[in-house]
């Protein structure tokens, strides 16, 4: 009795002095939620807040949708933690004003359900503990991706605001009435000024997994025809690590608008969720797939030609470029293998082996040799370049200069000393 | 010491020139990466690279061209900057600043001759645009990418596994790795003089040397130019020009416009004045042949002519204010290289 005096004390409280229109909390949640230090700790031992700033809410996505349309099971209370999830595939109360048809992610839902991530905890689309989540469970839920952040950055949030007071006034000269505002104004305004995710971001999201490489070792992947369930291969395991070191890759990761994310290439189509095997004849990624999935809107619109079907099979998760499965554990000392002094000492004694017998050679048998030629190519330089005789003629020469008598050349010399020969005369 | 003589002796444009490469590289290259870094990238790719933008695949649309042109945008300018300067004043990136040309000559340069390959005499027009039309075209209609084959690629990473970088490690035992580091190796450190890279393989060099024939007729351009009347025919420059750009044709040296990268050298040592970089002579020439470096022919008189103009007395002070000639084709170059460089400098801060 005590107990619903309070609560009742704490609800009057709420809808007295602080409730607004805007915040609107009919299943009256935010009467304990809204508590700064409600907090508990779980069952893996962490600490959790349960407090819910209401004006951060609010601005969420699902900002002026009730608590109790998501969280159905929550009946009773105090509530209990595991009456608590939510089933993302339910039927919302936003009606569109156009069709008059309650909004569902039941498309959504669909399409998880034909990609690789359907399966496991994500069945019946509920979100749950997410760090039981990420230790246990290999596919995500919703939440595992869609955290329900702010949609609108705090540099757009003046912008926002400024719009939001005229959309009385451009909004409401046809959508008259304070229910359609609440409902849908600010839904739309997030929509038009909020922003959504960009490429490094949503890259970000599939790397927070994909890019784990222990996590991704455990996976059991599914083959699309047999349904066999088998461990996952070496290209996998290191995909984001590969695709990091394309062009693509490369780009996003410089910040650029241009490089395609992993969405682009692997869900280009409907709602980016249905991301299938590439072994799939119906995948993004399967080889017949890649000419249109490259072409698409202004990527690579030339790869549909069929001359250019050699650039569509460009590897984009080329293993070759990492060279880790040449990388086996030649030591046992791991303190010694994590220094990267010592692996890139390795191409460094090679270079200082090789300086070092080549001028220990060369100063060996070369030390008095004056003109260098290079052992490969030079007589061809000696020929082409300078116009020299070949090798064999010059020697020949050489070798008729050496048999020459000094007679002649001791007539000749006369000669020049005279000025004049006997013809002259 | 012998060799603090030996480095004596290096002509002085050498001196510097090893020097601007040196810079360079600290500039452009890890760890320092001064350059790349300022456009949020640790190497020469990505936004920076210069050498992907140009390919041709079947059926490409110019829209498709100029999204590659967007996604390299810095690249796409550095390069248009270097044929820019090229057609001006011969091929001062591949000359003076690229890293990766240079760092090849350097480290050849400090090997001995006898273990070198002879590169230079191949037909060098013929090798590099049949394979720039392969790079250009065939290539990316065969799926093979162009940075496979890039030595944009390896040098970078070659400098970051000296120093410690798991990355440039990792690339240099993969197969495409281990590719490129043969030709850098076998094209560059171990071939003679150490540019057969850039002479056969680099595209840029070639999309470069194209410009360099081009532009070398243009009154303003600055290109190595050859004073047939003056040489002996030695052929001391074709010994040492490191492009193989210089071929003795009937005795008298005769420069390649579109391998030769105004480096410099084949003027250091040239005893007979021969060489010279410098504009198109516009006048016939007619000085006294063949007058070897430091030698007085004529004894230089100990007296000064007094010109006095016609008209009026002017005196000899009211001569000497006049001051100096310009050479106002100087002048323009000048204003030329100024604008260019503060266009890169400008340009780097964007």
């Amino acid at each position: 009795m005590l107990r619903f005096y309070v609560l009742a004390f704490f609800v009057l409280l709420s809808l007295n002095g602080v409730a607004s229109p805007r915040y609107s909390d009919p299943d009256g949640c935010l009467s304990c939620h809204a508590y700064q230090g409600l907090d508990y700790i779980d069952a893996e031992g962490v600490l959790r807040s349960a407090t819910i700033d209401r004006s951060h809410y609010a601005s969420s996505l699902h900002g002026s949708v009730p608590c109790k349309d998501c969280h159905r099971n929550t009946v009773d209370y105090p509530h209990k933690v595991e009456n608590t999830e939510v089933d993302c595939s339910e039927s919302c109360h936003i009606e569109e004003p156009s069709e008059g048809v309650k909004y569902s992610h039941d498309v959504i839902h669909d399409e998880m359900d034909k990609s690789v991530h359907a399966g496991g905890w994500y069945k019946g689309l509920t979100g749950g503990n997410r760090l039981e989540e990420i230790a246990t469970e290999q596919d995500p839920s919703c939440r595992r991706c869609h955290s329900n952040t702010l949609y609108i950055a705090e540099t757009q949030l003046a912008n926002f605001k400024e719009a939001f007071d005229h959309a009385e006034t451009e909004c409401g000269n046809c959508h008259q009435g304070k229910a359609w505002m609440g409902q849908f104004g600010g839904h739309i305004l997030r929509r038009l000024i909020g922003r959504r995710w960009n490429n490094q971001e949503n890259n970000q999201m599939c790397i927070d997994c994909h890019g784990d490489v222990d996590k991704m070792r455990d996976v059991e992947q599914e083959d699309p025809d047999t349904l066999a369930k088998h461990p996952p291969s070496d290209r996998f395991i290191h995909s984001a690590a590969s695709y990091a070191k394309t062009l693509h890759g490369r780009l996003i990761a410089d910040g650029s608008e241009y490089g395609a994310s992993c969405i682009d290439c692997h869900a280009p189509a409907g709602w980016k969720h249905e991301i299938r095997s590439y072994l799939d004849p119906l995948s993004a990624s399967h080889i017949e797939q890649l000419p249109e999935t490259c072409g698409q809107s202004n990527c690579h619109t030339y790869s549909k030609k069929a001359i250019n079907s050699g650039f569509t099979e460009t590897d984009m998760h080329d293993l070759s470029l990492l060279g880790l499965t040449a990388f086996t554990n030649p030591f046992v000392d791991d303190d010694l293998q994590q220094s990267p002094w010592f692996w890139s000492s390795w191409p460094l004694l090679l270079i200082g082996v090789v300086f070092m017998i080549g001028s220990l050679i060369w100063w060996l048998f070369f030390r008095t040799t004056k003109k260098i030629l290079p052992v490969v190519g030079g007589d061809r330089f000696e020929r082409v370049m300078i116009g020299r005789k070949p090798k064999a003629a010059r020697k020949k020469a050489a070798v008729k200069k050496t048999l020459k008598p000094p007679v002649a050349t001791e007539v000749k010399t006369q000669l020049a000393e005279n000025g004049t020969d006997e013809k002259g005369a | 010491m012998q060799v603090i003589d030996k480095v004596k002796a290096i002509p002085k444009v050498q001196k510097f020139r090893y020097i601007m490469i040196f810079l360079a590289s600290a500039s452009l290259l890890g760890p320092l990466a001064f350059l790349p870094q300022l456009v949020g990238s640790d190497d020469l790719c990505g936004t920076l690279c210069m050498r992907r933008f140009y390919l041709y695949f079947p059926g490409m649309t110019w829209d498709d061209f100029f999204v590659h042109v967007n996604a390299a945008a810095v690249g796409v300018m550095a390069f248009g900057i270097i044929l820019l300067t090229t057609l001006i004043f011969g091929r001062m990136w591949c000359g003076y600043l690229c890293p990766v040309g240079g760092l090849a000559e350097l480290s050849s340069r400090m090997l001995n001759d006898r273990w070198k390959i002879e590169f230079r005499s191949l037909p060098q027009v013929q090798i590099r645009y049949g394979y720039f039309g392969f790079f250009l075209v065939a290539m990316p209609a065969l799926g093979i990418s162009a940075c496979s084959l890039c030595n944009f690629i390896t040098i970078p990473r070659l400098i970051e596994a000296m120093s410690g970088e798991y990355r440039g490690m990792v690339f240099l035992v993969s197969s495409v790795g281990l590719v490129n580091l043969g030709l850098l190796l076998l094209l560059g450190v171990f071939a003679s003089k150490g540019r057969a890279y850039c002479q056969f393989m680099c595209p840029i060099g070639a999309a470069d040397g194209l410009v360099n024939r081009i532009g070398a007729n243009l009154p303003f351009a600055h290109r190595i130019r050859i004073a047939k009347e003056r040489c002996t025919g030695c052929n001391v420059c074709a010994r040492n020009c490191m492009c193989g750009a210089i071929k003795m044709v009937d005795k008298i040296a005769v420069v390649d416009q579109v391998s030769c990268m105004s480096c410099h050298e084949c003027v250091d040592v040239c005893d007979w004045n021969a060489l010279a970089w410098t504009t198109p002579p516009r006048h016939k020439i007619n000085e006294p042949k063949r007058i070897k470096k430091n030698t007085e022919i004529l004894p230089v008189p100990d007296w000064q002519a007094v010109h006095f103009h016609g008209g009026g007395a002017v005196t000899q002070e009211g001569g000497a204010t006049k001051g100096p000639a310009v050479s106002w084709m100087s002048v323009f170059n000048a204003m030329i290289l100024l604008t260019v460089v503060s266009i890169v400098i400008v340009g780097s801060f964007l």
